[in-house]
């Protein structure tokens, strides 16, 4: 197990483990989205094994994301979370794009994931790719700080009866169950289901903690390979869910936000048809098409979206030349109830994006230099057409040394939220806006009703990337090295109109004495806060990864990420999501297995950050796995351990969930294989 | 690592699918002969001998194979003819699609204690018993536990249950 650094050894080196050949593509032009030879792709790329997922003894994918260096993976409580890679991460606004074999899951409203339904069994994952920063921005929308592509395992990898179940501190139960089998001698199958129950956090902040979750989700893979050159995939899952919440929200004349616990509904599903086929020994084709429906429901929001993509890709080789072309459409289906903290403009409801991406790999010198062009260029209905252009530079050293360099352009779109919808938020005070104040508390205290709108003046980000990256493969060891210098323009930022003029009659009446009518006309004003696009952010910041794998008994690793953030912002405004910040990140890890059946895998992560309001906290996971039996095995799952009772994520001013204490759980799991 | 240089450059320049390709396959090749076992064989053989009459899949497979042992018998890769002088002196033997043809046209008595595996529709029917096909760009393997059983071979279950096993 290697995860990050896996150099693309000449064949007389190659890796005979039965495990690794069956991992292999047989043709280098069939990596459809996803890295070929992690070792020489020319961005800051880290896979996560199966290995690492199963030994993590991980209960759902965020939990598994926190492995990854360089990722930052915030939990607001028991069932939401924040993730991004090379920003600030929020609830609502990633910048990533996320993906299972290819779908992607990006919703043009929010721009957000929702992690804590993303259902995935994880014991059928293959890998987990994830990219840093702007190197996967060919393969889809909103990938400009990076690419999480989860990868699931074909169904005939997968026949046999798979069944696992947990509890412990914070989980009643979570229980999977899998079968898969042979479809005839042409295809196979995977029926999967699973039933989680999880409990609320101990400890909340203002209010107390409602997170609970009761989930139920089932899918199926149908894989077919009538023929060497074709194959073909079916897959689909459907979840629901029930899950609580502390939320915050403007319902009434207070103009305040009032606090509520209450839980949300959601039914989320997909399905994706995929087939693949090769033209040549030399060229590839494939045409993906995918449906994704989310619905949600709760006491102030009702949601319905779904989107329909298609998707056609075609790779081959002529002599020195590596050719990628692609066309995709996208059809988006919005339905958002209006409820009395947000209102849309109208006009949204259907959306659609289109474009196409094309990537040439050239080798300049045999075996050494190679040098990568590409762009996508897109359309869409908010911005028209925007166009991502790369370029890429990947020099191999020696077999075991390469470097390579990067300078793209990307750009992101504003969600339907920023571009068409109006919040109602937390009211200011008279006196934290007006030029003067009136020395009457009644007056100078009165919450102004107070609103964020988003509005079709946001334009596109513009950032543009430049990335350095090293690795080497030595013995034992493998070093993975990345820097980069991100310069954003057009940046999301809040400009504060306190429309001065509105409080003049008021001071009118007031010098008069008719208190009580100023006091109505003040029910009568607004604030607003308006999303610009007249912010510039630059980050800067690099990851380093060392591996060491002295055995096949033994491996470890060592990480650090580096981020810093750096606004730059017009007068009167301030940032919608982050401000100026610096995240660091430490990472150690240790798989060993003991003795035949036994296993202690640990991870350490320092999070050192001044990004989310919250203190540093260092935490802990630790899993022992024993396989007593050639069928059965047990683990011990301990997660954030000597991290306390600690908050993760405290920038509530951007969202509306009102996060928990995050504390240390201890899990149980029995799995059995048969 | 100056020696190798020129053979790396070689490898370079024709190192397109058909070479990953077989290169795998003679991975596999190499799993299946390390997790099988020839019961009717003389214990002591003092050379194991994957043979093919592909010339093409024997240079890749005797770059990959290259200081392997199976059982700490060394093995050696074997360009033969499809004549049972030559088939005697394997254990394993590939026929590729490209030399499907003459492995069917020439007239073999039912070789014992040789693994056959081929890459072909229906080879299993053919007289092989195991087939190499690709699902999702990877490769993956058919066997027949019964017909290797009646070549005097028997597979362990580690790697049987990675291939889709053909009942009679």
């Amino acid at each position: 197990m290697t995860p990050c650094v896996i150099a693309q050894e000449p064949l007389s080196n190659l890796d005979l483990d039965l495990d690794s050949l069956m991992a292999m593509d047989v043709q280098v032009t069939s990596a459809m989205k996803r890295a070929q030879s992690a070792f020489d792709t020319a961005s800051s790329i880290y896979v996560l094994t199966k290995e690492q997922i199963t030994r993590s003894g991980a209960t759902s994918i965020p939990e598994a994301l926190k492995m990854v260096p360089g990722l930052a993976v915030r939990q607001l409580d028991n069932n939401q979370w924040a993730i991004t890679s090379r920003g600030v991460a929020s609830r609502f606004s990633a910048k990533l794009l996320v993906m299972i074999d290819g779908q992607s899951f990006y919703t043009p409203k929010f721009a957000a994931v929702y992690w804590e339904t993303l259902n995935v069994p994880l014991y059928d994952i293959e890998r987990i790719e994830v990219i840093r920063g702007q190197g996967g921005l060919l393969w889809g929308s909103n990938a400009n700080n990076g690419v999480i592509n989860i990868i699931t395992k074909n169904s005939i990898d997968t026949r046999g009866l798979h069944a696992d179940i947990s509890s412990g501190s914070q989980i009643n139960h979570d229980a999977n169950l899998r079968y898969g089998g042979d479809l005839g001698n042409k295809g196979s199958f995977r029926v999967y289901g699973h039933v989680r129950d999880g409990d609320e956090s101990d400890k909340g902040i203002h209010l107390e903690p409602a997170d609970f979750t009761e989930q139920h989700s089932a899918g199926a893979r149908f894989d077919f390979t009538p023929s060497d050159e074709w194959s073909g995939l079916v897959q689909g899952n459907i979840t629901e869910s029930t899950l609580g919440q502390n939320f915050r929200g403007v319902i009434d004349e207070t103009n305040r936000n009032v606090s509520f616990s209450g839980h949300l509904d959601r039914t989320d599903s997909r399905i994706m048809a995929r087939i693949e086929n090769r033209i040549s020994d030399d060229a590839n084709q494939m045409l993906q098409t995918s449906w994704l429906k989310q619905s949600g429901s709760q006491t102030f929001l009702q949601e319905d979206f779904s989107s329909f993509d298609v998707d056609y890709q075609m790779n081959f080789l002529y002599g020195d030349l590596k050719f990628d072309w692609g066309l995709n459409y996208r059809y988006n289906d919005i339905l958002f109830a209006e409820s009395s903290f947000v209102r849309s403009d109208g006009g949204y409801n259907t959306l659609e994006q289109y474009g196409a991406l094309v990537q040439a790999q050239y080798t300049l010198i045999d075996n050494e230099l190679d040098v990568i062009l590409g762009a996508k260029i897109e359309h869409n209905d908010l911005t028209g057409w925007e166009n991502q252009p790369l370029a890429r530079l990947v020099w191999k050293l020696q077999p075991n040394q390469v470097l390579w360099t990067s300078i793209s352009k990307s750009v992101r779109v504003p969600s339907l939220i920023e571009f068409n919808d109006d919040f109602t938020i937390d009211g200011q005070r008279v006196e934290e806006v007006s030029p003067i104040t009136t020395g009457i508390d009644m007056i100078d205290k009165y919450y102004i009703k107070t609103y964020l709108n988003g509005n079709n003046n946001v334009k596109s980000e513009e950032s543009v990337s430049y990335e350095l990256g090293y690795r080497l493969s030595q013995g034992h060891w493998g070093l993975d090295v990345s820097l980069y210098h991100t310069e954003v323009s057009d940046v999301l930022a809040v400009e504060v109109d306190a429309n001065a003029e509105q409080f003049l009659p008021i001071f009118a009446l007031l010098q008069q004495g008719e208190i009580a009518l100023a006091m109505q006309s003040l029910t009568t004003t607004s604030i607003n806060f308006d999303l610009v696009s007249n912010a510039e952010v630059t980050t800067n910041g690099g990851d380093i990864i060392l591996t060491w794998q002295p055995s096949d008994i033994f491996n470890a690793e060592l990480g650090y990420s580096y981020n810093t953030f750096d606004d730059n912002l017009a007068e009167n405004t301030f940032r919608a999501i982050g401000y100026d910040s610096t995240s660091r990140q430490l990472f150690a890890k240790s798989d060993i297995k003991i003795f035949e059946q036994h296993r202690l895998y640990a991870l350490i992560r320092v999070e050192n950050s001044d990004a989310y309001n919250v203190d540093n906290y260092t935490a802990l996971d630790l899993t022992w796995q024993w396989a007593f039996h050639k069928n059965w095995s047990a683990a011990v799952i301990g997660k954030n351990l000597f991290a306390g009772s600690h908050i993760e994520y405290n920038n509530t001013r951007e969202t509306y969930t009102i996060p928990n204490y995050i504390d240390e759980s201890v899990t149980f799991k029995l799995t059995a294989k048969f | 690592m100056v020696l190798m240089l020129p053979f790396l450059l070689m490898l370079s320049q024709n190192a397109h699918a058909i070479d990953t390709e077989y290169a795998l396959k003679a991975g596999f090749l190499y799993n299946f002969a390390r997790y099988s076992e020839w019961t009717n064989s003389p214990t002591t053989l003092s050379r194991f001998s994957l043979c093919s009459p592909d010339s093409n899949f024997i240079d890749v497979a005797s770059t990959v194979l290259k200081n392997r042992a199976v059982n700490n018998t060394p093995i050696t890769t074997l360009t033969v003819s499809l004549t049972e002088t030559d088939l005697n002196q394997c254990q394993v033997l590939f026929i590729t699609s490209g030399t499907l043809t003459l492995w069917n046209n020439a007239s073999l008595n039912e070789l014992k204690n040789v693994m056959i595996v081929g890459e072909t529709e229906d080879f299993i029917a053919q007289g092989g018993q195991i087939r190499f096909f690709l699902s999702g760009g990877k490769v993956r393997f058919e066997v027949s536990p019964e017909k290797l059983l009646s070549a005097n071979i028997t597979m362990s279950s580690k790697v049987l249950r990675l291939g889709r096993v053909m009942e009679q």
